[in-house]
């Protein structure tokens, strides 16, 4: 599994000839400037004046796909999916955590068209028209998936942090290979840092979740 | 409701372990003279000792678990900390005027300190509507420094020219001395082998992955609540209230769910004290959550350590002296550090322990503060001395540790890692890929303490309730309080509800000091009895009037004079408010000690310095496991957190600027899902202690040392400076000259 930190694909975000293309609010702690050079987006824009004491804010409606419901949030350009999952949905989208904002660590891991991205990677103006699924998607506590009911069965957690997202990257890595090795789980979550130490447990799982059949 | 009134009992003092901002503290305290039954014997329970799979598991796995970070009230403002990019300076300009301009910026305050003594100290605070505007705000704050000189390496902090970290303070002192040190020299003049040796561990980050912070839920009126990630619950209302001007009792902290503390998150911190500043003065809920690279620069660290010892031993294995001289690296705090010789005899012995200051961010507490170090130590010198009497390293423990519960645990220890495939030459096996193996052995307290109150609640609608304010912090706690109820009601777990992290329920303790398990499940324990025999009075009517110490309950039934009814008939003759009864601590349901033993086998490749961990062996007892599941995951836990502190983890810092340079998990390496070895948590199921022992801390001890042990015995290199990263395997192997295989 490639866990994609800048998914660039052919898809374009949806373009309406009848708004303004805009490149602004792309503030001063903007990340991802080769991706911010892409970006040419649909805006309701509220401009503000390029004064450097003033932040460059703008603030885009989009409208995300999350878990099979259309959801809107008024966000700026900057704003990655992870921030618009967790503080501008409403109500909010947390099973996916804030812990690096870098991309090193997966807490925050989703699947963007059934693949595991970084949310705290992607912009949310770049995840419209795209099917976003987050853990909470993926079951519920009275009728989890099979890798969730694995995880509860192994004890596959302990604080829960990093859950989510092992959770996240494992279901959709046994959508790709339902019968992997123990080294091929380990591969599909090196991507996912634990801090607690649950990752033997998380391997049992992941491979009694394929065992299950039920992927 | 009706609560039960005990009548007055008779009293007796204990000693128990208090934890204060994750600094244990022995108190002498007054509890009732026990009373009750006890947990009868380990092997005849049918819920505690088994595997339980955890209760909140369903909610955690699917993203339904909310923590403090989730939390999102109305309005909600999020707010960010400025920190100082100098390892020391003061503040002589604060300019926020140009941040306070930015639209969506709602409060800039400053930072609580005059002088800055480390990278990372906070300057100020800011509170905007999105954290990117936050973020915004931070770059817009103009600060002027007075630049003052720093030090940040130990070696260079303690030469007698060194800047002074803290001005009324010198960078090194003396915090203990023990021993005769003629004595020691006179034991030493008859040792048959003498090892002396310098040994440095690094300051590890805690990296919960839920940084610290908190959120203020505050609009202004006369109450607040608190959402904390923290271990200590009753930590939080005290201060935060301080901070918002509100009464104590004004407040009231939430604990659902937390994401890893390890001990660095006990009181509202300065980051909780900023963050209910800012609502304060917003009168607006206020988000403040530590960035990542916060985190690492200030949220504390583990002490690090420089320890030098000198041992002396007889060919046949005893230790007869040993002199230490140790260093506890605390940056701008004291640092922590067992003292030497640990837990082994050493015949005469000598140390003494200093505190030496770097302008770097205060250690904290972290999980078993100061027994790792020593224990590498000691540890790593035991293997020493071993190899050079050519003893076998476990038969040489075994000779010089007194308690012999190690003993069993080495022999358990080394059947489960295969000990006869060691080789004991060190870096005897051929090849360019060399496998090795080592042990190490460690201890902690783990009693507990009278501070949690429950009440257990049986409803007229056959619900069960237990009440308390302690925090499940992913150990398991919510689910071995809902066993104990459920095995004295002979109820399924399902049956139970427990209401915990909340500090308007009754009082608990922080979860310092492994002190969780063995002070709150007695008082469970007291409560649930309690509740069954005020339930039995109750229920006699229906079953005969038997007496209450004859009703017995089962399989969600409830039984007397032959006479049998269903739960939900018994309960239906309870008064409306069902009965409530009150839990308080008993001391002879817990206790505390435990040992620990670790075997590692790891494969070092010679050619480019780098190591494989291969299987990781931890046995611990802890007398009665409340539930084996959850237990044998914190021993894998402990045993993953101290192959990081082996093979990873270390911070680093510049000299020059004073800065850290690995701030993050980019550059800071904590173990991935790719080095974890083959793992065997082993419960030591010979301790048939029936009582109730923490053992968070004991797990993270002794691995580190048989890690760095198994290394030198793949390779022949000994490395005495954590982390062992593959350029000091490699330096290592040019000083040792051409390997003999």
């Amino acid at each position: 599994m490639t866990k994609s930190r800048d998914d660039k694909d052919d898809k374009q975000t949806s373009h309406d000839p009848s708004r303004r293309k805009f490149l602004k609010g792309v503030g001063i702690a903007g990340a991802g400037a080769a991706v911010v050079d892409k970006l040419w987006i649909d805006v309701e824009a509220r401009e503000t004046q390029a004064d450097p004491s003033q932040s460059m804010s703008g603030s885009v409606k989009v409208t995300l796909d999350i878990n099979g419901t259309k959801r809107t949030a008024q966000v700026e350009p900057r704003t990655t999916l992870l921030n618009t999952l967790r503080n501008h949905v409403d109500p909010a989208v947390t099973g996916p955590k804030l812990v690096c904002d870098a991309g090193t660590c997966g807490a925050c891991t989703v699947l963007l068209d059934g693949k595991p991205v970084y949310s705290c990677m992607v912009f949310a103006v770049d995840a419209t028209n795209r099917k976003i699924v987050t853990v909470e998607g993926l079951g519920t506590p009275e009728k989890p998936n099979a890798v969730q009911a694995a995880f509860v069965e192994k004890d596959a957690l302990m604080c829960g942090f990093c859950t989510p997202g092992f959770v996240t990257s494992i279901s959709a890595y046994l959508k790709t290979n339902p019968n992997p090795s123990l080294a091929e789980v380990r591969e599909a979550c090196k991507g996912n840092f634990c801090r607690c130490g649950t990752y033997p447990r998380v391997f049992e799982a992941a491979l009694a979740a394929a065992k299950s059949g039920k992927v | 409701m009706q609560q039960q009134t005990p009548a007055p009992k008779p009293k007796k003092k204990v000693k128990v372990t208090r934890t204060v901002n994750g600094i244990e503290q022995e108190v002498e305290i007054e509890v009732d003279a026990d009373s009750g039954p006890g947990w009868g014997p380990n092997d005849k329970h049918r819920l505690l000792n088994h595997a339980m799979t955890r209760v909140d598991g369903p909610q955690k796995v699917s993203g339904a678990a909310h923590y403090t970070y989730d939390m999102r009230p109305p309005g909600m403002l999020y707010a960010r900390i400025l920190r100082c990019p100098n390892a020391h300076a003061r503040v002589t300009k604060l300019d926020t005027s140009a941040a306070e301009k930015i639209p969506g910026v709602a409060a800039v305050i400053p930072g609580p300190l005059s002088e800055l003594r480390f990278a990372g100290a906070p300057v100020a605070a800011v509170a905007a509507k999105t954290p990117e505007i936050a973020a915004d705000a931070l770059k817009a704050i103009v600060v002027t420094y007075e630049v003052l000189r720093h030090v940040v390496h130990a070696q260079d902090a303690i030469k007698p020219n060194a800047p002074k970290v803290v001005e009324e303070e010198a960078n090194l002192q003396q915090k203990a001395k023990r021993g005769d040190l003629p004595k020691v020299e006179a034991a030493f003049a008859t040792a048959d082998a003498v090892v002396e040796a310098e040994y440095i561990s690094a300051r590890i980050h805690h990296t919960c992955l839920e940084t610290h912070g908190m959120v203020v839920d505050y609009n202004g009126g006369d109450t607040a609540t608190v959402y904390a990630s923290t271990q200590g619950t009753f930590t939080i209302p005290g201060d935060a209230a301080q901070a918002l001007g509100l009464p104590q009792t004004a407040v009231t902290a939430i604990v659902q769910h937390m994401g890893g503390g390890f001990g660095s998150k006990f009181g509202i911190g300065v980051e909780g004290m900023l963050a209910c500043k800012l609502s304060k003065q917003t009168k607006t809920p206020v988000k403040l959550m530590l960035t990542r690279y916060d985190e690492f620069v200030m949220a504390g660290n583990r002490s690090g350590s420089w320890q030098k010892i000198k041992a002396g031993v007889k060919n046949d294995g005893t230790i007869v002296a040993l002199q230490a001289r140790q260093y506890r690296l605390g940056g701008v705090g004291q640092g922590s550090q067992a003292g030497q010789p640990y837990i082994y005899r050493a015949g005469e012995s000598y140390r003494e322990i200093y505190a030496l200051h770097t302008n770097e961010d205060s250690t904290v507490a972290m999980r078993a503060p100061g027994h790792p170090e020593a224990s590498f130590a000691i540890e790593s010198l035991m293997d020493e001395l071993a190899y050079k009497i050519k003893m076998d390293p476990v038969a040489f423990r075994k000779k010089n540790l007194a308690d012999e519960v190690y003993y069993r645990q080495l022999d358990k220890g080394a059947k489960a890692i295969g000990w006869e495939r060691r080789n004991p030459v060190a870096g005897g096996n051929p090849g360019p890929l060399k496998r090795g193996m080592g042990c190490a052995v460690g201890t902690w307290g783990g009693g507990g303490n009278n501070q949690c109150k429950v009440d257990v609640t049986i409803g007229r609608d056959g619900s069960v309730t237990v009440a308390v304010g302690t925090q499940d912090l992913g150990t398991g706690t919510r689910t071995f309080t809902r066993a104990i109820v459920a095995e004295e009601l002979g109820l399924q777990l399902s049956d139970i509800k427990e209401e915990i992290g909340n500090s308007k329920l009754g009082g608990a303790n922080s979860s310092g000091g492994s002190t969780t398990a063995a002070s709150l499940s007695p008082s469970v324990k007291d409560g649930a009895y309690k509740a069954r025999m005020l339930f039995a009075e109750k229920v006699a009517p229906l079953v005969d009037n038997a007496k209450p110490d004859e009703i017995t309950f089962a399989g969600g039934k409830v039984s007397g004079k032959g006479k049998t009814i269903t739960w939900k008939q018994a309960c239906a003759a309870l008064p409306s408010a069902g009965i409530t009864a009150h839990g308080e601590w008993r001391s002879d349901l817990q206790a505390t000690g435990i040992h620990g033993a670790a075997f590692a086998e790891v494969e070092v490749d010679v050619e480019t310095g780098h190591i494989k961990p291969i299987k990781l062996v931890h046995v611990q007892d802890g007398g009665l496991p409340l539930n084996r599941l959850t237990l044998e995951s914190q021993i894998n836990g402990g045993m993953i957190q101290s192959l990081g502190m082996a093979l990873w983890e270390g911070r680093v810092m510049d000299a020059r600027i004073g800065m850290q340079v690995n701030p993050g998990f980019g550059d800071y390496k904590i173990p991935g899902a790719l080095e974890i070895p083959e793992m065997i948590p082993i419960i030591d199921d010979d301790d048939k202690r029936e009582v109730v022992i923490g053992i968070a801390e004991g797990c993270i001890i002794p691995t580190l040392g048989a890690v760095v042990n198994a290394v030198f015995n793949a390779c022949g290199v000994r490395v005495r400076e954590t982390p062992i990263t593959p350029d000091k395997i490699l330096m290592g192997l040019m000083n040792n000259g051409p390997m003999s295989a």
